[in-house]
């Protein structure tokens, strides 16, 4: 601090609390809202503070109305599945194509370079129509290879390695070579391990990005063996007869959302690097 | 027996640049060879050449006469001291020591008997475990010396080994190169700029500039007799006084007794070489060759005086005499110079070769 | 790097899965949203005609699809604009107060990890005209807010849910830039003095403009794309059209109205607009991702 300025300093801690309220006030609500009983709506607002419904709502969605809990396990899984087969998916094969981008000369590199970037202009919400009809003419609607297969091109996680190996002093290859290295040998015993950290701080980024998909699986999946926790949120708020059960939702929501934020907030620091490092 | 040759061995990129010129050397077995010269003057691609790290262009590489040109670098049976050491730094100093063995199929026993063996000459025991973020510089140094040594190779190859450490540990560790060099017996090719260093390891110097080799010869006789002035410069420190002459009456102007009888017949101008250790100080009126002293160095075992030559106008050349012992002259003051005729070294002005003897 | 393997079909094969997958999955769509922007189909498949660039002349004479314009103009602006300015004044209070930034920035990030849907649905609920605590205290306050019927109440709503998730995001990215100016130049300004207001505008926010430029790309993009999941879960476009953004009507045009020739030529559209903003995006990194 440059001059002592207590009410400055004050006024600073006053505001970001005041940031970390407002941010932190729709968790809030919906965590009230879970622990009260579903007619407790009906007659006005949310109550500000905790209802004893707690454990008969969070059994009920975790249980299911008729006391087995197969469709929250089915949907928790198939959303495991994909944001782990996302994230794998999009690191196998970046890995492997930013080492043969960086450690090999051949013809047509630069194409493929071109041709890996050209993903990022692609997102799958402007081409949405016909790559649904790709995946439904290769017949993977309602599969698992359909939910995760066409999200694991990356051209970020491609550069972010590309930058990382590019930054390997070619002293370590030239010494591996002469320890008889060869290429694959190198990618195994020396690549990987050297970039651990990245991969790791990467693999938090892209289980969030897994997780949080809501459209692609929303449009491949008719089949309720298939569906995710995320977009079985639209289902909950479509109800025909109008009546939301909003305390469901609220714990629906809630468990959907628990996986990622303690991800976050456990590995802090992976996250922040793989923030920092997929902007490069 | 030669254990490597080098036949016209060349490099030109594809640019066009040519990195090394056609080369020859045949290095013997047990041979300390030291490859010096200034930066971009070829010695570390002309290494990477035979460590097969770049390819050779032009010519053969020959290792105990077996043709190599087209083999990979681990099948030349060479290893590689890098100037950063390149330690794999995931791995602890036991599997860096390791990691070649174990590619080449050798029995797990047999990889902790070698390991250890080395480890215990470069007295690295203790820091097996360690990994290599943990050790310091000397220490990463002697784990990638012994990286090297640990696959007995028939020849080992240094790149500028020692120019990360700091100048106490760099004397220290050059000596212990030298001596474990001598031990094991292992034909050596060594990359410095550092003339010191070429100096005390080398059985032989490769002096190269400019992709082209200047002189190959034991570090006495590069001393003693360089075979173009930018030897004579290069070599020796501080550098060798070079005094530029035309020929007058067959004499070059500068009037002093040289050790070749007739320059004259040879080049029309000459460069006149004398080492700062071969001058002497002789009262002014024994000698026309006088110096007006402009900065001394006093370094106690012995004094260093800059200055410019008597006579020459604003063309004078810089010229140092270095001293034994401590001496006080005023700045500014003139002093006579002698020099011995055996101890001068004449090049041709124009081609800076040396002269030696009319033919 | 100066060393290569000398491999010649490996690296191909390395390649090979990644180029698969972005040709199947991202090449051949887009090829097909091209080719069908240029035909007619009929909305169960059976014929189609090719109509030229009627479809695209169809799209640039439809005041829907200027309405869908401005609405993502005013969508995007509200969310970039609020998220970085909120972002910005948060992230300069956590500097002032270095040791407890950190404690800080673990109660500030954690948004980034909720799903946009999710997000849309929290706020949703906070702002339900019959159950919600803030439309309530805003009714009491004596404005009559209801989502369901009023548009640009609508439009403020998913502004305020996409913009909270993204400033974690923005705050992490303000607070390293803020970290990274040298306290020896703020400590040169309060020398030659500068007060903290002054300081901030004169040395501070200069400093940061490469961060703000590069975050205002990313928030744009974001707002773009990864906000279709926010205003489905929520408004779904509505009421009437006011919150259906360009991406969110590809979709409804697409899947919902069926008129795939339209949701094509939209596609299209999309495609040339991401390609621009990829372009200035990638003029900024260039120095990073030279090829």
């Amino acid at each position: 601090m440059i001059e002592h300025r207590p009410g400055l300093t004050f006024v600073s801690h006053l505001i970001l609390w005041l940031g970390i309220v407002v941010v932190a006030l729709p968790v809030w609500v919906a965590l009230v809202a879970s622990t009260h009983p579903a007619n407790a709506f009906a007659a006005g607002a949310v109550p500000l503070w905790f209802g004893d419904q707690a454990l008969a709502n969070w059994q009920q969605v975790l249980l299911g109305k008729d006391g087995d809990m197969s469709q929250l396990l089915r949907m928790t899984l198939n959303s495991l599945v994909m944001a782990l087969g996302i994230t794998f998916g999009k690191i196998a094969i970046s890995l492997l194509s930013a080492y043969a981008i960086v450690f090999f000369r051949f013809p047509f590199r630069g194409a493929a370079f071109w041709m890996i970037f050209f993903t990022l202009m692609l997102p799958v919400e402007v081409r949405i129509v016909p790559t649904y009809q790709v995946v439904a003419n290769l017949d993977l609607l309602n599969s698992y290879t359909g939910l995760t297969l066409p999200l694991i091109a990356s051209a970020t996680a491609t550069f972010l390695f590309r930058q990382c190996f590019m930054s390997i002093p070619s002293e370590l290859v030239e010494a591996a070579r002469i320890d008889g290295a060869g290429p694959l040998r190198f990618f195994c015993d020396i690549l990987l391990p050297m970039s651990r950290t990245q991969i790791a701080a990467l693999f938090v980024i892209l289980f969030i990005y897994g997780w949080n998909q809501y459209l692609w699986p929303l449009i491949v999946t008719t089949d309720d063996a298939y569906y995710t926790l995320v977009m079985s949120i639209k289902r909950l708020l479509s109800v025909d007869n109008g009546e939301i059960e909003w305390n469901q939702v609220m714990v629906t929501t809630l468990l959907a959302m628990l996986p990622p934020v303690l991800v976050v907030i456990s590995m802090q620091k992976l996250f922040v690097k793989g923030l920092v490092d997929a902007e490069k | 027996m030669s254990e490597v040759i080098l036949k016209q061995m060349g490099k030109t990129y594809p640019n066009g640049h040519t990195a090394v010129a056609s080369l020859d050397l045949e290095i013997a077995a047990g041979e300390f060879i030291v490859l010096v010269g200034p930066s971009g003057c070829g010695k570390s691609t002309l290494l990477r050449m035979v460590a097969g790290l770049e390819s050779i262009s032009t010519g053969e590489l020959l290792i105990q006469d077996e043709r190599v040109n087209d083999k990979e670098p681990a099948q030349r049976d060479i290893a590689m001291v890098f100037q950063n050491y390149a330690l794999y730094p995931h791995m602890s100093v036991y599997d860096n020591m390791a990691y070649g063995l174990k590619n080449r199929g050798i029995a797990k026993a047999q990889i902790t008997e070698q390991v250890q063996a080395v480890a215990k000459m470069l007295e690295l025991e203790a820091l097996l475990q360690r990994k290599p973020k943990q050790l310091s510089g000397g220490q990463r140094q002697r784990v990638a010396m012994g990286r090297a040594m640990v696959r007995d190779p028939k020849v080992f190859l240094f790149d500028e080994p020692l120019s990360n450490l700091d100048a106490k540990l760099r004397v220290q560790m050059r000596v212990e190169i030298r001596a474990l060099q001598r031990k094991l017996g292992t034909t050596t090719l060594y990359v410095t700029h550092d003339q010191v260093e070429a100096m005390t390891l080398a059985d032989r110097l490769v002096v190269l500039n400019q992709g082209h080799v200047e002189q190959i010869g034991t570090p006495m006789e590069v001393y003693e007799r360089p075979a173009s002035t930018f030897v004579a410069q290069f070599i020796g420190s501080p550098a060798m006084n070079l005094i530029p002459s035309k020929m007058v009456d067959g004499k070059p102007a500068l009037d002093v007794d040289i050790p070749v009888a007739c320059p004259h017949l040879l080049a029309s101008s000459v460069l006149l070489g004398v080492r700062p250790e071969h001058v002497d100080i002789v009262p002014l009126s024994e000698t026309a060759l006088q110096l007006q002293v402009l900065a001394i160095e006093a370094l106690g075992a012995e004094t260093l005086l800059h200055g410019t030559l008597e006579g020459w106008g604003d063309t004078a050349p810089t010229f140092v005499v270095r001293l034994a012992g401590q001496h006080q002259p005023a700045l500014g003051e003139r002093i006579g110079l002698r020099v011995s005729p055996e101890a001068w070294h004449v090049f041709d002005g124009d081609t800076q070769k040396r002269i030696t003897q009319c033919n | 790097m100066s060393v290569y393997f000398p491999q010649k079909w490996l690296p191909y094969g390395l390649l090979l899965p990644q180029l698969l997958v972005t040709a199947v999955f991202f090449l051949w769509p887009a090829g097909q949203a091209v080719e069908q922007a240029f035909y007619q189909e009929d909305a169960f498949g059976l014929s189609r005609d090719f109509v030229g660039l009627d479809n695209f002349i169809a799209l640039f004479q439809s005041a829907e699809y200027f309405a869908a314009l401005g609405t993502t103009l005013v969508f995007s602006v509200s969310v970039a604009g609020l998220g970085l300015v909120l972002a910005l004044l948060l992230a300069v209070m956590a500097d002032r107060v270095l040791r407890a930034a950190m404690v800080y920035q673990t109660l500030l990030i954690w948004p980034y990890a909720v799903a946009p849907a999710l997000a849309g649905v929290l706020w949703w609920v906070l702002f339900d005209p019959s159950i919600g605590p803030l439309a309530l205290a805003l009714q009491t306050l004596g404005v009559d807010w209801n989502h369901y019927l009023n548009g640009d109440q609508a439009m403020l709503l998913v502004v305020i849910a996409a913009t909270w998730k993204q400033i974690s995001y923005n705050f992490l990215f303000f607070l390293a830039g803020l970290q990274a100016i040298p306290r020896s130049l703020i400590e040169a300004a309060a020398i030659d003095g500068a007060g903290p207001a002054k300081r901030f505008f004169d040395i501070v926010l200069p400093l940061l403009s490469p961060t703000t430029f590069f975050l205002l790309v990313v928030n744009v993009v974001y707002a773009f794309f990864d906000t279709f999941a926010v205003i489905d879960a929520t408004t779904q476009g509505g009421p009437g059209q006011s919150t259906t953004t360009m991406v969110y009507k590809v979709y409804k045009d697409g899947f919902v109205g069926l008129d795939l020739g339209s949701s094509a030529a939209q596609s299209v559209v999309l495609m040339v607009v991401v390609g621009l903003m990829t372009i200035i995006q990638f003029r900024y990194i260039e120095r990073k991702v030279q090829y």
